[in-house]
């Protein structure tokens, strides 16, 4: 079975790196990057993920925003969104939830379980 | 069930073969006779043959023992020492060369390969131990523009302590902070994170932070640093804005103001800049050290200055200095001028500070990459036209080898400064190849980066594991390749300096030489070769600063950096690690050689005439003490603790000399 395809979407360069590492090696996906909410966009829809780990804080388009914009293009509205964000109270978490994505993760992630909580939230047997 | 004869291997390579083939019987035989005796016994699946076999038979004896009669010939795997011989290893027919210290995963992987079975799976720990690994090895990439970050949150600290962090400053080290905090907790490092997290929330309150805050942050960036930093039992420096980066401009203007405003454009877009009043000084600054551009107004006031000449002889150093003019003047004919005489530069005031440093760093770019050698290895011919393609677009020099076994050969006439290398190639795999260079003090930070058609885990993990820098998949994207290569380049020059040499004498700073000599102690170990710790301490230097000036301490300082590179080799390491304190490495060498080295260098020292402003003449000193691998210690702590329990002793027994550890009485 070929492996998934992730788009991962962070603007910060070693945090993604590292994010791309840990999802190639524990996960075996195969991982599109993106370092922009406007790249995430356009590569969503050349590419065709089947899911996308997108950070929240990003300058420019930010995560919600980029999400949005997601729904709004019937080329990536179904592909499933895993959002990232630094905040831990449980009010942020569950604004970010509301949105509508698949899930939301806390950073910094461990790079030992990214790709094992990243399956479970999507259904995917790991 | 498939035979595979193995000779002379070190018995842990054995066993892993053993363990990990499935369906394999390993066969293993000590002599070179053995071996040919064996050959004829029965039809091998595989042969596995070391170099240090006893009794290695000669290649043609070897070679028609692999090509019995009547059966296919028997795949070879070598594992050789040092250079090979590439005719010999064409004429046996080895299908894959690795070299010593081996890599079990890499001769597991190659067995496998050649007997057409999967090695059995790593566990699961096993993975997770990997994925570890890689991400230790990724902090590497990353670590310079961490701690940048750092230093700009320094900067923030200070700023609010003296009550002047505007707005959007503040904003700015908010930023900072944050992605510190998730950059740090990512590479593991959760004291930091949770530091930098708390400064994040302090910046951001809806109080405007003041002063008190500035007192609480300064705390907080002590503690991230502390817990970024990776040498063990180094104690957290007085944190301190980072000194300015490597590029170094010259700026020679008479105008005072003029080249104060330019100065400080150039210290805020990360270069270093020195003013120079007119040629006599410029000179003086040259003999000290090479600038990596010079900014020049041809209109210097004093006749004795002739701008154009100096242009001229910049131009004629070897090699060139690039030169940008800054000129009144704007006709063809005086461009032309400029041009002829070497100048790369032109700028007609009036013209704004910020475009003049604009088209300096402009100018450094283009000389940096003008100068870089790529190495680019792969078999395949049009992967290679492709690469030389793309990077001689930007200046590169780029020498392509499509043979991996003429690797060494090529290596030492081109001297790179980055190797792109194809992963599997015929006879040597370009991870054999990544691992040999890493495994060389010469060249081992050599930076690396693989082209690889596969990116699947276990790939990615060897690539990483052989001591890569990056990768790249094939087909490349050109600007992508463009943009990685560029970048390590660039980090290079800009970042290598800052981060590895002490600023004041240009030796390695003491985090740069600990990581070099502990990498050098596990070369040691494996090699079992010596390796030798000096740890030596300028005598009375307390008093040379209060008599004759700091000016003749830092001087006396320089010039003893400049002797121990002129007394030691290359390879050994130089280090400076405190105020007065130096340390030298010396891999191959042991206690007692050490000794007459030191021995050696205080002659040459006491030989050093010095001289304070004001023209008092004196001389110096310096005591030292010796530690060896692995008789005084086997971990850097142990023999740096020892070899300064021995500078200790020196110190007591007079001064002006060097003891060995261990020994009861001075040398």
């Amino acid at each position: 079975m070929a492996a998934k395809r992730i788009l991962l979407v962070d603007d910060e360069e070693d945090v993604r790196e590292v994010a791309r590492m840990s999802l190639e090696m524990m996960g075996g996906f195969e991982v599109l990057p993106a370092s922009s909410g406007a790249e995430a966009l356009e590569r969503a829809e050349r590419e065709r993920p089947d899911a996308i780990v997108m950070d929240v804080m990003m300058p420019g388009m930010d995560g919600p925003t980029t999400f949005r914009a997601l729904r709004d293009n019937p080329a990536t509205r179904t592909i499933p969104v895993i959002l990232l964000t630094a905040k831990v109270q449980p009010p942020d978490r569950a604004g970010l939830q509301a949105l509508g994505v698949e899930g939301v993760l806390t950073k910094p992630f461990d790079p030992l379980t990214l790709a094992q909580e990243i399956s479970d939230l999507l259904g995917w047997g790991l | 069930m498939a035979d595979v004869l193995v000779a002379g291997l070190p018995d842990g390579a054995s066993a892993l073969l053993r363990a990990r083939l499935p369906g394999v019987r390993v066969h293993p035989v000590g002599s070179g006779e053995a071996l040919l005796d064996a050959l004829g016994e029965r039809a091998w699946s595989l042969a596995v043959l070391d170099s240090a076999l006893p009794g290695l038979p000669a290649p043609d004896l070897l070679r028609d023992a692999l090509r019995p009669a009547g059966a296919p010939p028997v795949p070879l795997i070598f594992c050789a020492r040092g250079r090979p011989d590439a005719d010999t290893v064409r004429a046996l027919g080895v299908r894959q060369l690795l070299f010593h210290p081996l890599d079990g995963s890499e001769l597991l992987r190659h067995a496998a390969a050649i007997l057409g079975v999967a090695p059995a799976p790593p566990a699961e720990a096993e993975r997770r131990a990997e994925v570890s690994a890689v991400v230790a090895s990724m902090w590497e990439r990353f670590r310079d523009a961490i701690f940048a970050r750092v230093a700009t949150l320094e900067s923030a600290a200070a700023a609010l302590r003296e009550g002047r962090l505007d707005d959007a400053a503040r904003r700015d080290a908010e930023r900072e902070a944050h992605k510190l905090a998730g950059a740090a907790g990512t590479f593991g490092f959760h004291g930091a994170s949770h530091a930098a997290a708390e400064a994040e929330a302090l910046l951001a309150g809806s109080v405007p932070p003041g002063v008190e805050e500035g007192h609480r942050l300064r705390e907080l960036v002590a503690s991230i640093r502390a817990g970024l930093e990776r040498s063990p039992g180094a104690a957290s420096p007085e944190p301190r804005v980072v000194d300015e980066p490597l590029p170094f401009v010259l700026i020679v203007d008479d105008d005072r103001e003029l080249a104060e405003r330019l100065a400080e454009e150039a210290r805020g877009r990360r270069l270093r800049a020195e003013v120079a009043a007119g040629l006599a000084t410029a000179r003086g600054v040259l003999t000290r050290e090479r600038p990596d551009v010079v900014l020049l107004d041809l209109t210097l006031r004093d006749p004795a200055d002739d701008a154009l000449g100096f242009l001229q002889e910049l131009s004629r150093e070897v090699p060139p200095v690039p030169v940008v003019v800054l000129t009144a003047r704007g006709g063809f004919g005086d461009r032309l001028e400029v041009a002829r005489r070497g100048g790369i530069g032109y700028l007609q005031k009036p013209v704004a500070p910020a475009k003049v440093v604009e088209v300096l760093r402009d100018a450094l770019q283009r000389q940096q990459a003008a100068e870089q050698t790529v190495l680019a290895v792969d078999d395949d011919p049009q992967v290679l036209a492709a690469v030389r393609g793309f990077l001689e677009q930007s200046g590169l020099r780029v020498v392509t080898l499509n043979d991996p076994l003429r690797f060494w050969e090529v290596l030492e006439q081109t001297a790179p400064h980055l190797l792109v290398l194809d992963v599997d190639m015929p006879h040597v795999s370009g991870i054999e190849i990544c691992r040999v260079v890493r495994n060389d003090p010469r060249c081992n930070a050599l930076p690396v980066l693989f082209l690889t058609a596969r990116k699947d885990p276990e790939t990615i993990r060897r690539i990483f594991d052989a001591g890569a820098d990056d990768y790249v998949g094939k087909p490349f994207v050109g600007p992508e390749l463009m943009a990685r290569i560029r970048n390590r380049l660039e980090r290079i020059h800009l970042h290598r300096a800052l981060a590895e040499t002490d600023p004041l004498t240009g030796v390695a700073n003491r985090r740069k030489s600990e990581e070099v000599m502990t990498h050098f102690l596990h070369l040691a170990a494996r090699q079992q070769r010596p390796f030798s710790l000096a740890v030596l301490d300028m005598d009375r230097f307390k008093d040379v600063n209060d008599r004759y000036g700091h000016a003749a301490g830092d001087d006396v300082l320089q010039r003893m950096a400049a002797i121990l590179q002129r007394t030691f080799r290359a390879e050994d390491v130089v280090a400076r690690w405190g105020g007065e304190e130096f340390v030298v490495g010396m891999f191959g060498m042991g206690a007692e050689d050490g000794v007459r080295r030191l021995d050696q260098l205080r002659g040459r020292v006491a030989e050093e005439e010095f001289s304070a402003t004001g023209g008092t003449g004196f001389s110096v000193s310096f005591s030292a003490g010796i530690a060896e691998f692995p008789r005084d210690g086997r971990e850097l702590a142990e023999l740096y603790r020892a070899a300064d329990e021995a500078l200790y002793r020196s110190k007591e027994a007079g001064r002006d000399r060097v003891t060995a550890a261990g020994t009861p009485h001075p040398a």
